[in-house]
């Protein structure tokens, strides 16, 4: 049998089952497709955020400014993560976790932005001002 | 004194038959790792379909519910947070299965409710994550994700269990 | 039929999750800045009337008492210019002429709203401020014949000065006061719970639900809040800072804050912020009294804000160092790590 009869059977195989797909249903797939597009943009259009969020089980969430460049422990389940706030950005550097996502994940910045490090459950998301205060005195 | 003996159906069979696949099937997909957690292929969820399908929402109901309960004891989730997730889920899709089980034959096919189901799976999932795991918007990054392996499984999903109605599981009787 | 059941309680668990506690908010510009009125727990249609009637009485205020533009205050400043008595048939007026002599007298003229003349020279009588330092010996000729909230007389109704030079700028004042107007409407109308922003001067009435208004405080030299810190019902704050109002000459800071005694810029300080309890004119309070904070050199701020009575105050001096009391230490947030400034609590 030659590889273009093989290639045959499938293409009529896939043929078959796109024959289920009627009318209605492409309205549907087109929507769920929409759907993804929306939710796209919206994670992508966030703005830059100024603040960060940090949570971990055992206190009360801290926030902090994104306009400073320092080394931060905190502590959490497993032991002390280390965090690097710089330009606006943060991410995790060091942390007692075995495998490590939350370093892996590198650097985030926009608002709703967030990593997890589930073990040591420390969670640092960068926040809008509304999080911090109602308004500001200047 | 007579003593009532609960006598099992016939639905109360196809719905253990159907229950028991589901489950195993459920309980194969807990054992494969996913790269990403919380993107599972939803096998089950063919089960749901062709019973919905096959016979009644009430059958296919039952069979959902029961298989999110046995599946996660089995393996050891029972109220847990995975747990409630896949209830969830499992709710907030047969509530819109029931809604759109009767849509025109014409015009949609299986594949409509396999991604109207999923769809709501994902909904459903993120509600309670949103609410008591991840209290954060954040969460909502990981929405399009979750959206587009809900598209792909969805119809993954669709075409195998039309290639299960047209056999009708020869080999079983339903 | 179970589902059905099913169906509503789905619904009526995410309708009670969406419910949220309504503020209204309304921004305007007003005073030559913005001002932010954010109304707690009240119909759209009461706030939105009531924070019209607040902004009606800032307009009012600003055309009365504007230090530059047409006023009743520069009528009343070009009168004594041209040597002549200004009569005034408004009480209102009288009133805040008096608690300002009373303000400038107990800070040791340090807050001093006499000296018009020299915000003039130095170029802060307009929108934009002028970018250049004025000569030398103009600012010696104002110094030489310095003025005090003293030179204004009052006789019954009428104001007036034997000193030409002086020039009433109620900059400093005229926010504050307007916080105490805003906080005398809202209980009158039954609004008990709002915050008022009028250019980075907040009054806090009431709370923010079950919680206290936060404010955050405006890193001097960022785009972002240096910490964070709770108003609790009836409190005010208020921050004199160089970072808005200045200018940059060969790489130096001139601010709109000048103090009185060398008629040039305080540059000791990027900014002083205090907190002022619940009183009648705790908002014109927590205006004045910062600027004394501010400009005066740093071995007196301490034991000024003792005198004044202020509990709650942060300084943040020009080399980034933070003096800050000890009350105001216990309850802030920092925002940022602060380990290369040196913090002296009071």
């Amino acid at each position: 049998m030659s590889p273009y009869n093989g290639l045959n059977k499938i293409m009529k195989k896939i043929l078959q089952y796109i024959k289920i797909i009627k009318l209605g249903d492409t309205f549907v797939i087109v929507t769920f497709m929409g759907l993804i597009f929306w939710s796209v943009s919206q994670s992508w259009n966030m703005p830059s955020g100024q603040y960060l969020k940090i949570e971990n089980n055992q206190e009360d969430s801290k926030v902090f400014s994104l306009n400073q460049t320092v080394n931060k422990q905190v502590i959490g389940f497993l032991g002390s993560s280390e965090i690097s706030i710089a330009e606006g950005k943060v991410r995790f550097v060091k942390s007692p976790c075995t495998k490590k996502y939350c370093i892996h994940h590198g650097w985030i910045n926009k608002i709703n932005q967030t990593i997890v490090c589930l073990p040591n459950q420390i969670t640092i998301s960068i926040v809008g001002d509304s999080e911090s205060y109602d308004t500001v005195n200047y | 004194m007579t003593q009532s003996i609960i006598k099992p159906t016939k639905k109360d069979h196809t719905i253990a038959k159907l229950a028991a696949i589901a489950i195993v099937l459920s309980v194969i997909e807990f054992f494969l790792p996913s790269p990403i957690p919380g993107i599972k292929p939803g096998i089950a969820n063919i089960i749901i379909l062709y019973t919905l399908v096959r016979f009644d929402f009430s059958t296919a109901a039952w069979v959902s519910l029961v298989r999110v309960f046995v599946s996660s004891i089995i393996v050891g989730s029972f109220l847990s947070p995975t747990f409630f997730l896949s209830l969830f889920g499992a709710i907030v899709s047969l509530v819109l299965l029931y809604a759109v089980q009767k849509l025109p034959k014409p015009y949609f096919s299986i594949v409509s409710l396999s991604l109207i189901a999923s769809f709501g799976h994902i909904v459903g999932q993120f509600i309670i994550a949103r609410l008591w795991i991840i209290p954060h918007d954040s969460i909502f990054n990981l929405l399009p994700l979750f959206l587009i392996s809900a598209l792909i499984f969805g119809l993954f999903s669709a075409f195998v269990c039309n290639i299960l109605l047209k056999h009708k599981l020869k080999k079983h009787t339903f | 039929m179970r589902f059905h059941k099913l169906l509503l309680i789905v619904i009526l668990f995410l309708v009670s999750c969406s419910q949220k506690a309504p503020i209204y908010e309304h921004k305007d510009f007003i005073f030559g800045t913005i001002v932010d009125i954010k109304i707690y727990g009240e119909t759209e249609e009461k706030s939105e009337n009531i924070s019209n009637l607040i902004f009606n009485d800032f307009k009012r205020l600003h055309n009365y008492l504007h230090p530059w533009e047409k006023s009743l205050i520069s009528s009343m400043n070009n009168a004594i210019a041209a040597g002549s008595v200004f009569n005034v048939d408004d009480e209102e007026i009288i009133r805040i002429i008096q608690d300002n002599k009373n303000l400038a007298s107990k800070s040791e003229n340090y807050f001093n709203p006499a000296i018009g003349k020299l915000i003039a020279l130095w170029g802060f009588h307009q929108e934009l401020p002028n970018q250049m330092v004025p000569k030398a010996h103009q600012i010696n000729e104002l110094l030489a014949n310095v003025t005090t909230m003293d030179d204004l007389k009052i006789n019954q109704s009428t104001l007036s000065s034997a000193n030409r030079n002086f020039q009433l700028d109620l900059g400093g004042y005229a926010k504050g006061y307007a916080l105490d107007r805003a906080k005398k409407i809202l209980a009158n109308n039954g609004v008990a719970n709002a915050l008022v922003n009028i250019g980075g001067n907040i009054i806090a009435i009431g709370m923010h639900g079950d919680r206290s208004w936060i404010v955050g405080i405006q890193h001097p030299r960022k785009p972002s809040a240096i910490a964070s810190i709770q108003l609790p019902p009836g409190w005010s704050i208020g921050t004199s800072g160089d970072y808005q109002r200045y200018f940059m000459d060969h790489d130096k800071r001139y601010s709109h804050l000048i103090n009185p005694r060398t008629g040039f810029p305080a540059d000791n300080s990027q900014s002083a912020t205090i907190m002022i309890p619940p009183a009648n004119n705790s908002g014109a309070l927590s205006d004045a009294y910062s600027k004394p904070l501010f400009i005066a050199p740093e071995i007196e701020k301490l034991q000024l804000a003792d005198k004044l009575g202020i509990d709650f105050f942060m300084v943040v001096l020009a080399n980034g160092d933070i003096l800050i009391s000890s009350k105001m230490n216990e309850s802030i947030q920092w925002l940022e790590q602060n380990n290369e400034k040196n913090i002296t609590v009071h």
